[in-house]
């Protein structure tokens, strides 16, 4: 009997090197109520060392945080009027990145100019724009706006940020296809899955069914049990997340609007960030919806943990191997790279639409199974 | 290696399961437009649009109206398309990724 040459050969793990530019697009970096409060803040983001700052006039800066004077660390300085002031000499800078005054100076030098970065406030979060080619954001680069921020019925933002060491940005946006890893590492059980892609958005279309096995033994009205999910998540840009989720409860559905974004501080080091809004439906008291909003960061904060987990031990693959039950990953690291190319070298393969719906008939039947397993050994637990 | 001396990123690989069955083309009996399609199973599909098979789309030119959800408002996909995709399937025109071969009926669907 002899063996093929495919049933021998061991299949080996590519790996291409990190991209050596940080993404083209707008990266949220935090909430404005944060960031505009008079104070310098410091943002390490895209290998340097940036001073996010608003003045008087409230407008919300991003300079680089060095002083172009003697180097002096301008997030450790002070916002005088509208102008940031470097801790070293006072040396005052302008939002617009130019030197607006030396206070023991007759007159401020010539091409006394910093680095400015275009930023963007809606909807109460703050957004840097990163160019490598350093060409302005285009006007049809947009993130969509988020009426509820402002209405009433709406909380306010649950914002949580935390730093990922060790891994580079882009495993967190492979999650958007990987529908297996909701179910054996979030605990979802995800019933339709489909992907689709167009231009700069990744949308990720889930339902999901509630799991006997991680519900709460005896729900009650402060802990009950979720019978499903019904989630829109998209990816306007590279790095920014909306994701509207719908809980499915046994006496009333809650409407979530959750926000997952990120900006690298360098190839292997990332910030992400995760905000969470809640709908206030009739019935319910606004601590009541305040109550559900922490409940839900809280429970991506445990989801995040879980992954960040397989993230510190996982070998970076460019060559996954993949079953007909798995997303398209490949189709979104193709989407993925025209944020990496320079903006001429975009090619219609990386933004023209592409459809990927998987088949979760198989995976439902196995899971199905597990909870079952699940349960059954539950059980024999507690008698 | 480009001029200025900067490593060009690789670009990303075709989809390894292309390997077993490759995209095959669809039109769609209501507006001709043309597409790639994958099926590995009676319910997974892959769809790669062009851009001219999307200004040909009568229910992508026709889009529902705006709602306040910030990701409500993309297009989901052509219902027609999706019977014409279906239709492809079920008289045999594509194949379709499967160990078990699919009840395919090529006289239904008159």
């Amino acid at each position: 009997m002899t063996t093929s040459k495919n049933e021998t050969e061991v299949r080996l793990i590519e790996n291409d090197s990190l991209p050596t530019r940080f993404a083209r697009g707008w990266h949220c970096i935090g909430l404005e109520r944060d960031l505009a409060d008079g104070k310098p803040h410091q943002i390490n983001g895209f290998g340097q060392k940036l001073v996010v700052f608003a003045g008087e006039d409230g407008e919300i800066n991003v300079l680089d945080a060095y002083c172009r004077h003697m180097g002096g660390d301008l997030s450790q300085g002070t916002v005088k009027g509208n102008e940031i002031a470097c801790p070293f000499h006072d040396w005052r800078w302008g939002g617009d990145g130019k030197c607006k005054s030396i206070p023991y100076a007759r007159r401020v030098p010539l091409r006394a100019r910093t680095a400015s970065w275009p930023t963007m406030v809606q909807d109460g979060m703050v957004f840097v724009w990163n160019d490598p080619q350093g060409n302005p954001p285009p006007a049809d680069v947009t993130i969509p706006r988020i009426p509820q921020v402002a209405a009433e019925n709406w909380t306010d933002w649950n914002w949580t940020q935390i730093t990922i060491e060790g891994s580079n940005c882009r495993e967190i946006v492979d999650n958007v296809v990987d529908m297996a890893h909701f179910f054996y590492i979030h605990y979802s059980f995800p019933t339709y899955f489909k992907n689709v892609f167009e231009g700069q958005s990744a949308y990720q279309y889930m339902n999901g069914d509630g799991r006997e096995d991680v519900r709460p033994p005896k729900p009650s009205k402060s802990n009950p049990a979720v019978m499903g999910t019904t989630s829109v998540a998209a990816y306007h840009g590279p790095s920014f997340m909306i994701d509207e989720v719908t809980y499915h409860y046994e006496d009333m559905d809650v409407d979530t609007i959750l926000i997952n974004c990120h900006y690298p501080i360098d190839e292997n080091n990332f910030v992400l960030m995760y905000g969470v809004i809640v709908e206030q439906k009739e019935g319910v008291t606004a601590e009541e919806a305040e109550l559900m909003a922490a409940k839900t960061a809280k429970f991506i904060k445990y989801g995040f943990e879980q992954d960040v987990a397989i993230w510190n031990s996982k070998a970076p693959i460019d060559n996954p191997l993949l079953c007909e039950e798995d997303g398209p990953v490949y189709q979104l690291r193709r989407w993925y790279q025209q944020f990496y190319v320079d903006v001429e070298e975009v090619t219609p393969e990386m933004t023209e639409r592409f459809e990927f719906e998987i088949d979760t008939t198989r995976p439902n039947e196995a899971w199905r199974a597990e909870v079952a397993e699940n349960m059954a050994a539950r059980q024999a637990a507690q008698s | 290696m480009t001029a200025e001396g900067v490593a060009k990123p690789r670009p990303p690989r075709p989809d390894v399961r292309l390997d077993d069955g490759p995209m095959a083309p669809v039109e769609c009996s209501a507006c001709g437009a043309c597409v790639e399609v994958r099926k590995s199973s009676w319910d997974q599909t892959s769809i790669q649009w062009h851009a001219d098979a999307l200004a040909r789309c009568e229910e992508r030119n026709n889009p529902l109206p705006r709602t306040e959800r910030p990701n409500r408002n993309a297009f989901l996909g052509c219902g027609k398309l999706k019977e014409s995709v279906r239709e492809a399937a079920v008289r045999g025109r594509i194949e379709i990724q499967d160990e078990d071969p699919l009840k395919i009926n090529p006289e239904g669907h008159k």
